[in-house]
């Protein structure tokens, strides 16, 4: 599904070179579910904006599905997202203006789906993330909760071969963090893929494989289990 | 901070700054031009007192209702009785001003034809504000004979100075005594006389031995003084009936002197354009006003930390709240500073281009100084309260987390209604300064209904007698010119008239009618047309006794076919043969009334006008072959030709169109220029605000072209509902605009200014939202 080779970049300022990503050499398998861990500023956001389409890398390879993109350009790049890629933030990112049966539909008018289509769609996974009654609501009249939930459905309402996750849980109290990590499980077992970028080791621990990035490196990658050293170097930051 | 804040973020800062300047400089451009039309002769020390006699003709529709021609008898008899008033002063023209001036000379040599000479009383001292430089006002007019100049005249005449004492010469056979030489009045001055000649001397220069017992003679001015407390309303009612016994439908009364520029004859037509401009520049101010929230509001947003961080360290809000104020104030009153600055540099070119002496200094006027100051200090203060608030009131750590202003927006939020009030005005005052301009220039260049382009007019006193017949074959000989014409009157040099029965009418019914006595060419000459009936011809030895009248002669006349009508006029009987086609006569703006020709007899009259038709481009041949053919004919008469332009582009108010065209073409480029940084503010503001959804929607995979129209719409949607309430808006303002000849607005006029604002829109949409859509979503969804 994604493979990446000897990715790297690195950001400039007038004054100062930061590496954000070195070598990132990865690979993630079809229906797999990745976490990503690793401390602050070590590339975690970097690697899952390139891996998103969102950024570029400056250089190393990335396939998608088999095609190398990292030459495309940016119209190239959200021709490939549209549709194929959902992106769940710890923000949420629901825009302010839009009621939440309007937020999710979002992703169904960019690929230009007509409008019952798109009802149906929007009603339906509203209703399996049990927020169909808060539909006509606006993002900053929910709780936390509720408008992961609404992000995620926005993310989901495509049927997107790989769901991107930058700390879903991360502005949650732990009952709807669960939720969270429940309804990612649950997806996975559908066949999606995800990549799920967190801070909690007991969330990651969910994931199939975690990988842990330092300083822009891949330092080790491992599934099942987390090496006691790297729980203690987690734990010391 | 201020100052370092204005370095850092330049161009934020410029166009805050230049929005405001423009909106400060233009409204106080505009208060100037606005006070300076109530600043006419206000700088007279008996300001408050003085006041002209004017008379109300109570007759019928499209004639002359007022006038401040009046009687020598109405001073000299019936006012002089009267216990409030203090003084008194007759003046009457010297030869006649409307038409031509008189010829005066030092050495019977080099004469200058000078107008605006005037008999007057010694009491226009008493009365009016006058500097005497050489002389004693206060028996400058005690003696015959005597001349009084204004420094310009005196200038002219004696170069060297020291005019008292001199002797001047009137068309070379008059010789008067310099008295006095007073300084120049002031532009803005409604009586403005070159040189003054005694009153005394009245009757024996002019031969009008009895005319202080004349009821009839409607050709003098009367200025009074009145005494300090007098109600002038108690003497009207005294003098109302002063003339029952000669002509019972006029009626004296006094017009205040703060009245005669803006309202003479109670006419609100100035009034109107004076409101509908001081409307225009508060519109311009509130725009302005609008712009600098906006902008506020939008630089503020990249200060969260600034905000964060001082409430962190226990600033409180209304610390806050206060340095925001501060801020604000203190732009505002640099603005505005720089915008008197700037007016007042402006001042001498703005005085040439709008012409009409408009513009006082603005220094002259501390009360404009105060107004102006204390519409910046509440502008500033209302402009920098919904920042202030805004900006004030975040919580400290949304305040350092957020990067962007997020508002609650559900349905109408206050930035949309700026939004559409700024909208609303722009197109407003851009439709409103399309139909003034059309307007005025509808008046400016509406056909005049003669020949205005090829005449050149003569202005001569002479003594010679004759025939004008050999004096026109001989003109006639030269291929430039194609006629010529003597009449006393000529078009916009207005004639004066009588009250007058016509046939059909009620015995005991008049009407004011003006006459002009005109040879047989005046027709051709001036290319009029002859709706019925005949121009006078030399084959009808009758035509002495007869007449032509005009069209709206016909009109209030009533008459179904006038040709054989008999009027009376001079106590003669006229029948008329003609009507002429109605032809402006005076003023672009006033209404036609009825006029009557009668055929001058081919003799040289002393002051008649002189008419030269001359061939198309010809006019500097046809200028030396009548000073040629003139100089032979009239050799012992000083004379002078000018061109008809002068004098059609020279009356008062075709000068007040054109000033009121310049003026308002000068506040719609402004608008276009404010709401343009209007837009650009706004605009900026909203694509901040939208900037997360922008970066959301990129990551969903909406194309630059959706997102586009996704973001134009918003405007789009408030532009249209701003035509719906400009539109109409702007319609009201066309139908209550005065005037006799107004022009039939077009949708066109609406169209093309709303479109102009919807271009500026979208050149500053497009720009703006293809600089927001440049930016990489990872920059704008980055969580910190």
């Amino acid at each position: 599904m994604i493979k990446t080779v000897n990715l790297s970049k690195v950001f400039k300022t007038e004054m100062v070179e930061t590496t954000a990503l070195n070598n990132v050499n990865l690979e993630v398998a079809k229906g797999e579910f990745v976490a990503v861990m690793g401390p602050s500023g070590c590339g975690k956001s970097t690697l899952l904006n390139i891996l998103g389409l969102l950024d570029n890398s400056d250089s190393g390879e990335y396939y998608f599905d088999g095609i190398e993109i990292s030459g495309f350009n940016e119209k190239q790049r959200t021709n490939l997202r549209k549709g194929n890629i959902g992106f769940i933030f710890q923000s949420f990112n629901l825009i302010d203006d839009l009621n939440i049966y309007e937020n999710v539909e979002l992703p169904l008018l960019a690929l230009g789906e007509k409008k019952s289509q798109r009802r149906k769609k929007v009603e339906e996974i509203l209703d399996k993330m049990r927020i169909g009654h808060r539909k006509n609501h606006f993002p900053k009249q929910l709780s936390g909760g509720q408008q992961q939930r609404a992000a995620i459905a926005r993310a989901l309402i495509t049927r997107p071969k790989i769901i991107l996750a930058d700390e879903p849980t991360g502005n949650l109290d732990s009952t709807n963090g669960e939720q969270v990590m429940h309804l990612l499980e649950e997806l996975n077992t559908t066949g999606t893929t995800i990549i799920m970028v967190t801070h909690s080791l007991g969330h990651a621990e969910r994931a199939h494989r975690i990988v842990n990035l330092f300083d822009g490196q891949l330092v080790m990658e491992r599934s099942d289990k987390v090496f006691e050293p790297v729980r203690k170097l987690l734990s010391a930051i | 901070m201020l100052l370092r804040r204005i370095f850092k973020e330049k161009l934020i800062y410029l166009i805050i700054f230049a929005n405001l300047i423009i909106g400060y400089a233009t409204f106080i451009v505009i208060s100037q031009f606005i006070s300076g039309q109530f600043m006419w002769d206000n700088y007279n020390t008996n300001y408050d007192r003085i006041y002209r006699l004017q008379l109300f003709m109570d007759q019928k529709e499209n004639t002359l209702k007022h006038t401040w021609s009046v009687t020598a008898a109405l001073s000299r008899k019936d006012l002089i009785e009267l216990p409030e008033i203090e003084k008194i002063a007759l003046i009457h023209d010297v030869g006649d001003n409307n038409k031509s001036g008189v010829f005066l000379s030092v050495d019977k040599k080099n004469q200058f034809l000078s107008r605006f000479g005037y008999y007057a009383d010694q009491s226009v001292f008493d009365i009016f504000t006058f500097k005497f430089i050489e002389g004693d006002s206060n028996q400058a007019l005690t003696k015959p004979y005597s001349i009084v100049l204004s420094k310009e005249l005196a200038d002219k005449l004696f170069p060297g100075g020291n005019a008292l004492g001199k002797q001047v010469y009137g068309e070379n056979k008059v010789v008067f005594n310099v008295t006095g030489v007073f300084e120049d009045l002031p532009v803005r001055t409604t009586w403005r006389p070159a040189y003054l000649l005694p009153m005394l001397s009245y009757a024996v220069l002019t031969g009008q031995k009895n005319y202080e017992n004349n009821y009839w003679g409607y050709t003098f001015h009367t200025y009074v003084l009145l005494k300090p407390n007098a109600n002038p309303a108690a003497i009207d009612n005294k003098i109302y009936d002063a003339l029952k016994d000669f002509r019972k439908e006029h009626h004296p009364y006094l017009r205040p002197m703060a009245k005669l520029n803006v309202n003479p004859f109670f006419d609100p037509s100035l009034y109107i354009a004076i409101g509908l401009l001081t409307f225009l520049s508060v519109l311009i101010l509130i725009l302005s006003s609008i712009n600098f929230i906006n902008l506020q509001t939008a630089s503020a947003t990249d200060r969260f930390r600034e905000i964060g961080i001082k409430k962190t360290m226990g600033f409180n809000r209304r610390r806050l709240w206060f340095q925001f104020m501060l801020e604000s104030m203190s732009l505002t009153v640099a603005a505005s500073l720089t915008g008197i600055f700037i007016a007042q540099l402006a001042l001498p070119s703005l005085n040439n281009m709008i012409g009409w002496g408009s513009f006082p200094n603005i220094l002259e006027n501390p009360k404009l100084i105060f107004i102006i100051l204390a519409v910046t200090l509440i502008t500033g203060f209302l402009s920098g309260i919904h920042p202030a608030y805004i900006i004030s009131s975040y919580n400290p750590v949304a305040a350092l987390k957020q990067k962007f202003i997020s508002e609650k927006s559900n349905g109408i939020n206050l930035k949309k209604i700026l939004v559409t009030i700024q909208f609303s005005i722009s197109v407003f005052m851009l439709i409103v300064a399309f139909i003034i301009f059309r307007q005025t220039n509808f008046m400016l260049t509406k056909d005049l209904g003669f020949n205005s382009q090829t005449i050149l007019y003569s202005n001569i006193v002479t003594s010679k007698e004759g025939s004008f017949e050999p004096l026109k074959q001989r003109l006639l000989e030269h291929r430039e010119i194609k006629d010529a014409c003597v009449s006393d009157y000529i078009p916009f040099i207005l004639p004066g008239g009588d009250d007058l029965n016509w046939e059909g009418g009620k015995p005991d019914e008049k009407v004011f009618v003006r006459y002009s006595n005109i040879s047989y060419d005046f027709v051709t000459t001036y290319e009029l047309e002859m709706i019925t009936g005949r121009n006078f011809s030399i084959e009808y030895p009758a035509d002495r006794n007869n007449c032509l009248i005009n069209e709206t002669a016909v009109k209030v006349f009533g008459w179904q076919d006038p040709i054989g009508k008999r009027i009376k006029a001079s106590g003669k009987n006229y029948d008329v043969i003609g009507v002429i086609k109605d032809y402006t006569v005076f003023s672009v703006s006033n209404p036609n009334e009825p006029h009557l020709y009668r055929l001058l007899q081919d003799s040289i009259v002393s002051n008649a006008v002189y008419s030269i038709n001359f061939a198309p481009g010809k006019e500097k041949e046809a200028m030396n072959i009548v000073k040629e053919e003139f100089q032979k004919f009239f050799p012992d008469d000083a004379f002078e030709f000018s061109d008809i332009k002068f004098l059609t582009q020279n009356e008062g108010a075709v000068k007040a169109f054109q000033s009121l065209q310049r003026i308002t073409g000068l506040i719609a480029i402004l608008t276009i220029i404010i709401s343009s940084i209007g837009i650009f503010g706004l605009i900026l503001f909203m694509t901040q605000r939208k900037m997360k959804e922008v970066g959301i929607r990129k990551v969903l995979g909406f194309s630059y072209g959706s997102l586009y129209v996704n973001l134009s719409s918003w405007f789009l949607r408030l532009i249209l509902i701003s035509f719906l309430i400009a539109w109409p808006a702007a319609y009201y303002v066309y139908k209550v605009l005065p005037g006799a000849n107004k022009y039939g607005v077009q949708i066109w006029e609406f169209l093309s200014a709303s479109l102009i604002i919807l271009a500026v829109a979208f050149a500053t949409i497009s720009y703006q939202i293809i600089r927001a859509l440049r930016v990489r979503p990872v920059e704008i969804l980055k969580d910190e």
